[in-house]
């Protein structure tokens, strides 16, 4: 799982040339993206920031081949996200790409380590197997004692990290967090970043970040803004 | 597959009143379903019981209540592969009253040949001589003697409408058999004695009895064929195929069946689309981050089916449950309904069951969950109920 410090900075996992994402509904034509020329290197831990509607969670979906981009490129983990199909995308996703969300989205009916561990019915595991890993995820943010309770037992922190959890429970390479803290009260929130943080340097995930507070942005290790769907130089920041 | 079935059952429980409600309903018309397939299995497709399938009925072409002359019988008997053949009047009368519990069927037959067209009677061979030996005697089903409280020695009186005058008997034998266990036998000769000379040698039914069940379609044939163009034409079918026709005057039990079984899995396949309509209606946001988990849509779709699938099955069976409660219930229904004292729900009926409400289930979910699976990742997410 670690790797040296070199390779992390060389290699890149995220490329985008030019890429643009545009909304056509009745007349109505949304650029969400435009243009958007972006480089992400393995082991960086990034937050893309910008006002509410700038394009950011449009990026993360296109980052995390949720869906398809309307004009340019876009290359993740060496792979040209248009080129593949829907189930080549989904068994890409099951393995390279861990999703955390603002509404953590777990499901109602299965215990923390049943949510844990749907990833991994997509792996040949076995169910022991499954379960461990399921289960060392769960100790990993700290919640080896909560396993067999259901998602409505839990607090909004509890229910985040399980969904961390799930999210690098199959080992992915890069992990996408869309406003992870926006339901979270501070403390949750810095338990959270703490622990996107950890998996950044000590596990070297790279990390996509999403988020609009300043205090969130400060656990990454490089922010970029985004204004009305455009990426702003680095090191420009958006008044928002 | 077999690894999301924990997500399925989690799934199907999620809502266990709705739930609970549409297994009932499922189980409710499957318990109907099971009974009619049932009563088809007994009524068109079972071969009856093994003496059955030797004996045929000969009746008027024109219908039950025309006659045939007595003449027929040594021509009939004369035909190859028959063993014996029996005359058997219906006769009518009225026993004590007319109360339901005083209605049972009475044959005039031939006494001395009973026994061998019907040798699944079981009675004891002293109740045999005696009723051969009594000209006013009777003998009567067990069901029918308990019914009665009648028993050897007792005496009867019908009282005659279709035949004129009172008859007394004397119980001369209780017989137990698998059919026809509620019928009253007495020798024709004792109404013979007291009729007119043109009301003798009519009959109503011939049974023949075949030597073997590989001459009973031949049999079926020649007898038809040997009283074509005649005055009196015949009929002749199995005694279960009769035993069917006699109770067909309630309509044709046949469509009806295939009609309400058409209706009834109809139903069903509405309440299970429904269900799973709602049920899938509720959790497209979750489809969403199934797929964001790397679940493709042909495996969201299986969930989804699955869980219909579990859902209509578990209504099988407990529809066949049920259906079995109220097929031990109808075994004892009116004596006309002669194949229904043996209704049962048979396993390959039990399991046809289960199965017609699995598939129902399948294509009843089908278009929703389709339609579900192929929701765009986005769009589910974004999905809030
Ligand atoms: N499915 C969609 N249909 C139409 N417009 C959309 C859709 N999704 C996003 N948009 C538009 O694209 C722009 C960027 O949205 P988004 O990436 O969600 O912004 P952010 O996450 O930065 O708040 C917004 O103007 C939004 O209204
Ligand atoms: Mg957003």
């Amino acid at each position: 799982m670690s790797e040296t410090k070199l390779s992390e900075s060389s290699e890149v996992v995220i490329r985008t040339n030019k890429l643009t994402k545009e909304f056509i509904r009745d007349e109505f034509h949304v650029i969400a993206l435009k243009d958007v020329n972006i480089e992400i290197h393995r082991g960086e831990f990034v937050a893309l920031m910008g006002p509410s509607g700038s394009g950011k969670s449009t990026l993360l979906h296109l980052i995390a081949a949720m869906d398809k981009s309307t004009g340019g490129e876009i290359e993740v983990l060496g792979e040209n996200l248009n080129r593949l199909s829907d189930t080549q995308i989904a068994h890409w996703r099951n393995v390279h790409v861990g999703f955390v969300f603002q509404q953590f989205n777990l499901i109602p009916v299965l215990t923390a380590l049943e949510n844990v561990e749907l990833p991994l019915k997509l792996t040949n595991l076995k169910k022991a197997e499954r379960l461990e890993h399921a289960t060392t995820a769960l100790k990993l943010v700290g919640l080896g004692d909560r396993l067999g309770h259901f998602p409505r037992q839990l607090s909004g922190g509890q229910e985040q990290r399980v969904a961390i959890a799930r999210a690098i429970v199959t080992d992915p390479q890069l992990i996408l967090a869309d406003e992870p803290t926006g339901n979270l009260d501070a403390q949750s929130a810095d338990d959270v970043l703490t622990m996107l943080s950890r998996l950044n340097k000590e596990y070297s995930k790279t990390v996509v970040m999403v988020t609009h507070d300043p205090h969130a942005a400060k656990f990454a290790t490089r922010v970029r803004h985004l204004e009305k769907g455009e990426l702003l130089p680095e090191g420009v920041t958006t008044t928002a | 597959m077999f690894k999301n079935f924990p997500l399925i059952v989690k799934n199907c429980w999620r809502n266990r009143r709705r739930t609970t409600l549409t297994i009932l309903s499922i189980g409710a018309s499957l318990c109907l379903l099971g009974i009619l397939m049932a009563v088809y299995q007994a009524f068109y497709l079972s071969d009856g019981a093994p003496e059955q399938a030797l004996r045929l009925v000969t009746r008027n072409k024109v219908g039950l209540a025309a006659t045939m002359p007595q003449a027929y019988e040594p021509k009939i008997k004369a035909l190859p592969g028959v063993h014996e053949v029996m005359v058997a009047n219906w006769y009518g009368g009225t026993y004590i009253d007319d109360k339901p519990e005083h209605q049972f069927a009475r044959f005039a037959t031939e006494a001395d040949k009973l026994f061998t067209i019907r040798p699944e009677m079981k009675l004891s061979d002293e109740e045999k001589a005696a009723f051969l030996h009594d000209r006013r005697g009777c003998i009567i089903g067990k069901e029918l003697a308990d019914k009665l409280k009648l028993k050897d020695g007792d005496r009867m009186t019908l009282i005659g409408d279709i035949y004129p005058g009172n008859l007394d008997f004397t119980v001369r034998g209780v017989y137990d058999a698998p059919i026809d266990n509620g019928v009253f036998y007495f020798d024709k000769a004792y109404i013979e004695e007291g009729l007119p000379d043109r009301r003798k040698g009519n009959v109503g039914i011939f049974y023949v009895l075949a030597n073997t069940a590989d001459d009973v379609p031949r049999i079926e044939k020649a007898v038809d064929a040997m009283f074509a163009n005649s005055p009196q034409e015949t009929k002749t079918e199995t005694e279960s195929a009769f035993a069917l026709s006699f109770a067909a005057f309630l309509g044709n039990v046949k469509g009806f069946l295939m009609v309400v079984s058409a209706a009834v899995t109809f139903t069903i396949l509405l309440v299970s689309a429904n269900t799973i309509a709602m049920s899938v209606r509720e959790r497209i946001r979750e489809i969403g981050v199934l797929k964001v988990l790397g679940f493709t849509n042909a495996m969201v779709l299986g969930i989804i089916l699955g869980e219909a699938i579990l859902i209509s099955a578990a209504g099988g069976v407990i529809g066949v449950f049920l259906a079995d409660l109220l097929a031990a219930g109808l075994r004892h229904g009116p004596d006309y309904m002669e194949q229904l004292h043996t209704l049962h729900i048979t396993t390959p009926v039990a399991f046809l069951c289960v199965a017609v409400a699995a598939f129902i289930g399948l294509v009843s979910a089908y278009i929703p969950a389709f339609q579900a699976s192929r929701i765009p990742i986005l769009s589910a997410l974004r999905n809030t109920d």
